[in-house]
């Protein structure tokens, strides 16, 4: 009886509460200028007084696009949760956001012209395009959920990669950009709110028409074929509708976090079954949320020297929350997701290993020995020149190991394929720490820097551990642990960049992965700490074998399941924090390196790490070489060409599946 | 009468072309920046660096005054090419405390000097002076330095007495997109340059270390000053601002007193004071006839 009373209103508990501090927060507002005023400057101007002005131009359109673009956002988040099968499945996640983000970029650098058609359309067309590239890579396996997150998460850091090089070289004209990206709901009039009210009007239609055949894909696949249905077309009406809300959202207000993640979440777990209930009361909380946000945010804004985007705020207000939430999800411990199919073994391993060590070995002399100076290319093994190279390939080589190492090790603990040192958050944890070093310090000394990284690095592993430690290091609440600590990066970084502080270019050149600021000694020092690492890793290759095949039989096999993933866990952290010092938090090595290992043919996890950890290697030292000398004098960091060249690999291995 | 070269023969011919090109430039020596404040005020006493970074950027952002051709460039700002820097030699680099954590690294190529501006809580008149000078200093040039002092001083004083005696507030912004400005205050190249000319800031508000705060247009409703737009406009701002009801509402949009500045290197010293100083003066007062 309490339950299914709760059932019914456990949303509204959610919801009022937050209604009741709406309304609130709307009327102290208002009040500031008389309450009567407040209410009629909503449909007139007049008289023209500059409050009137700023509360019918600026206030009132404000309020209502926060609550159009959060209500959007979360009902885009609960269609393509429903659709992917997947509490992690966000418009940000989907690639939607970044490409309509790149988009933009692009065009304001290359062919402004196209602006003056219209920023939305830009937007959406460089959404729905990234969007498109996850269904084209998908298509062949059914749009299949599995494959379809895997393909949005290369589409994103492919997107995102692009986007950093551009910022890294553009970084003036782009400023204005930067504030849209970080999501900043100030509006100057009702154009915006007279662009994205019809459009989610007939979105929310829609979604309604779509109600009863997206509610069969709670089935699995095969009861729900047998029903009739298509489930290609179903998907792909609903995850389209899907990206046409976020499209429109992010075009208007730009990148707003956390929403479209949390809404749906948060409805779910105060009791809402069905679709439709889901539907209804997350695009209200999502609404709500936002809204709430938004008006606190201007409460304070006044007394501060930068402006704080609402959407980077929405993201790091979210991150505790979504940590508050983790433990009392319940997450389905299924069977392990393994995307095993596409796996062909090597017949010979070993002969394999050797000619990657060979590949590795000459792609480390060309990186020394070539490169271009001042008057074009030459061959040359001069101390003058290699005294600058030698500790940029030892330490593009080392980070390369040690995220390829550690992303193995996460991948088969978590029976993940999304899983990778970045998105378990200690790059994040780490980065952040960083940019308050930058930021804070007067003139930091590198090793000030370092001291900063590593306690950063180490807060995070200690906040990661204490979390998790009670649910005794669920894979999938590991991972949603760390998709809090990147959000929460995220929403650091997008304020950091927004203020337009010149230093911001500092951070976005050290945020991109570069060899650029290791030396001779440093370098050494990461090399014999990957290699050490590495060699720690050996010990557990049995475990790693047994693992993936889930907790029953990993049990059965005599291995202490929580044990086994504390100290694997506690691995991974020293390995990412390790190279998040030398090459920034952005280098996809560790999500690349171990799934090009398995795509070669490494199976068995002795064979896997140690593929895994020379092709992250040889990924990093062409990436640095390459870096260096695409766009010489100027440097493009290594993180980002690795994920550039990685990015494309991977793609046209996910195509073949 | 083309003969095929023996592989061997081309194999040496490239090894020979590859060594030629490795013999390094004559040249070495003299002053390198990474900051482009230093490199408009070296090149402002006659005596520019050899070298700077994102020199392309240079002319984009500063303008004038324009860095001569020989000029060389050396990269990102905040990742020059240690390489190239290597291969020049230079007998100083000179940086700002932006990038000060790339000191130890350069200076195992050359001594580096680090030199302030914007210091918070100094006048920043009397630091860009000092550091005019300093800068003199290093290129050997004292006596530009005192001649480029004297020449900004003098010509920012005939400037303040073409304009009224009491000039009306100004609220200096540059936009960031339709919907949020740049607005210049304290501690700031602009600020500064208005305190010289006899004119008031009418932006009391916070600032950053930097000199300005980025708000959003709102903020700018209630005061009451003359608007001067730093250019560029972004792509497709001033068509959104003509559709925009707060900036038609705008007090100096609507008398329509607003004038618009060509773009001027906000974080600069001298020679971009002295360019304000005149952009804005001839704005003022052309705008008044």
């Amino acid at each position: 009886m309490t339950t299914r009373l709760w059932n019914r209103f456990g949303p509204l508990a959610a919801c009022l509460p937050l209604a009741l501090l709406v309304t609130l927060a709307i009327l102290i507002q208002l009040s500031a200028s008389g309450l009567d005023q407040g209410l009629r400057a909503l449909i007139s101007v007049e008289p023209l007084t500059p409050d009137a002005l700023m509360l019918h131009y600026s206030w009132w359109p404000r309020l209502t696009i926060s609550l159009l673009a959060g209500g959007g956002l979360a009902l885009a988040g609960v269609l393509m949760q429903q659709v992917l099968r997947n509490p992690l499945a966000a418009p940000t996640t989907l690639g939607v956001t970044n490409g309509a983000n790149l988009a933009l970029l692009a065009t304001t650098l290359f062919t402004p012209a196209l602006l003056a058609i219209g920023r939305e359309w830009v937007a959406l067309a460089g959404g729905g395009g990234a969007m498109g590239l996850v269904f084209a890579l998908a298509w062949r396996r059914a749009l299949a959920p599995v494959v379809v997150v895997l393909a949005g998460l290369v589409v994103n850091l492919y997107v995102g990669a692009l986007s950093m090089v551009l910022l890294l070289f553009h970084q003036e004209e782009l400023k204005g950009l930067l504030i849209w990206g970080a999501g900043s709901l100030a509006q100057n009039g009702w154009h915006d709110v007279a662009f994205l009210a019809p459009r989610l009007l007939i979105s929310g239609l829609a979604a309604w028409l779509l109600l009863r055949p997206l509610a069969l894909l709670e089935l699995d696949d095969a009861s729900a074929r047998s029903l009739g249905v298509s489930l290609k077309h179903l998907r792909l009406a609903g995850l389209g509708l899907a990206v046409f809300v976020s499209g429109c959202v992010v075009s208007v207000v730009g990148v707003i976090g956390f929403i479209g993640l949390a809404a749906p979440n948060i409805v779910r777990l105060a009791g809402a079954r069905s679709l439709g209930a889901r539907l209804v009361w997350s695009t209200l909380l999502g609404a709500l949320l936002l809204a709430g946000t938004d008006l606190l945010l201007q409460q304070y804004s006044q007394a501060l020297p930068t402006l704080i985007p609402t959407g980077a705020m929405t993201a790091a207000l979210g991150a505790p929350l979504l940590l508050w939430l983790i433990p009392r999800l319940r997450l389905s411990s299924g069977p392990p997701r393994v995307v095993s199919a596409f796996v062909h073994r090597h017949p010979a391993p070993g002969r394999l290993i050797l000619w990657l060590g060979l590949a590795l070995l000459l792609a480390a002399l060309v990186a020394l020995a070539f490169g271009q100076v001042e008057r074009g290319w030459s061959i040359s093994l001069d101390w003058q020149v290699l005294e600058w190279r030698t500790p940029r390939v030892l330490a593009a080589a080392a980070s390369g190991v040690m995220l390829a190492v550690a992303g193995t090790l996460l991948q088969r603990l978590t029976a993940n394929p999304m899983a990778s040192p970045e998105l378990l958050g200690i790059s994040g944890g780490c980065a952040i720490a960083l940019m308050a070093g930058i930021f804070l310090l007067p003139a930091p000394s590198n090793l000030a820097l370092v001291g900063i990284g590593t306690l950063g690095a180490l807060v995070t592993m200690a906040l990661l551990i204490i979390i998790n430690r009670r649910g005794g290091f669920l894979p999938e609440r590991l991972l949603l642990t760390g998709v809090a600590f990147t959000s929460l990066f995220d929403a650091v970084r997008a304020i950091v960049l927004a203020g337009g502080d010149p230093r911001g270019q500092q951070v976005v050149a050290w945020l991109s992965g570069s060899t650029y600021y290791a030396d001779l000694p440093t370098a050494i020092a990461v090399s014999v700490a990957a290699l050490l690492l590495a060699l720690a890793a050996r010990p557990f290759v049995r475990w790693l074998d047994i693992l993936p095949l889930g907790q029953a039989t990993a049990s059965a096999l005599g291995i202490r399941v929580e044990r086994a993933r504390l100290a694997l866990l506690g691995l991974v952290a020293l390995l990412t924090a390790a190279a998040t010092l030398v090459v920034g938090p952005l280098s996809f090595a560790g999500l690349l390196a171990p799934h090009m290992a398995r795509l070669a043919g490494f199976h068995r996890a002795r064979w896997h790490l140690l593929g895994a950890a020379i092709i992250g290697a040889l990924l990093m030292v062409i990436a640095d070489w390459l870096g260096r000398q695409w766009l010489f004098p100027n440097e493009i960091p290594a993180g980002l060409v690795a994920s550039l060249i990685g990015g494309a690999y991977f793609m046209w291995g996910l195509r073949r599946l | 009468m083309p003969s095929r070269l023996r592989p061997s023969r081309r194999l040496t011919g490239l090894l020979y072309w590859l060594w030629l090109v490795t013999v390094p430039a004559a040249a070495e020596g003299g002053l390198v920046t990474l900051d482009w404040t230093l490199a408009e005020t070296l090149v402002a006493l006659d005596a520019p660096p050899r070298a700077v970074a994102q020199v392309d950027d240079y002319h984009t952002w500063v303008q004038a005054p324009p860095l001569p051709d020989t000029v060389i460039d050396l990269g990102l700002r905040s990742q020059p090419n240690l390489e190239r820097l290597a291969s020049l030699a230079p007998d100083r680099i000179l940086i700002s405390p932006m990038f000060a954590n790339l000191a130890p690294r350069l200076q195992r190529i050359a001594p580096v000097d680090l030199l302030t501006l914007y210091t918070p809580g100094r006048d920043n008149w009397q630091e860009m002076l000092e550091l005019t000078r300093r800068l003199g200093e290093l290129a050997n040039r004292p006596e530009a330095a005192e001649r480029l002092i004297a020449d900004t001083e003098a010509r920012l004083e005939t400037l303040r007495q073409r304009l009224p005696a009491t000039p009306s507030p100004l609220l200096v912004v540059q936009f960031m997109d339709a919907r949020h400005v740049r607005v210049f205050g304290g501690n700031g190249l602009f600020q500064a340059v208005l305190e010289r000319l006899g004119v008031e800031n009418a932006w009391q508000g916070n600032t950053n270390a930097w000199g300005f705060s980025l708000v959003p247009l709102e903020r700018l409703v209630s005061i009451d000053a003359r608007l001067v737009v730093v250019e560029p406009f972004p792509i497709g701002v001033e068509e959104q601002l003509a559709d925009s009801g707060l900036w038609q509402y705008q007090p100096s949009v609507r008398d329509g007193s607003w004038v618009a500045l060509p773009p001027v290197w906000s974080f600069g010293a001298l020679p971009s004071a002295q360019r304000f100083a005149e952009l804005i003066v001839t704005a003022l007062t052309g705008g008044a006839a």
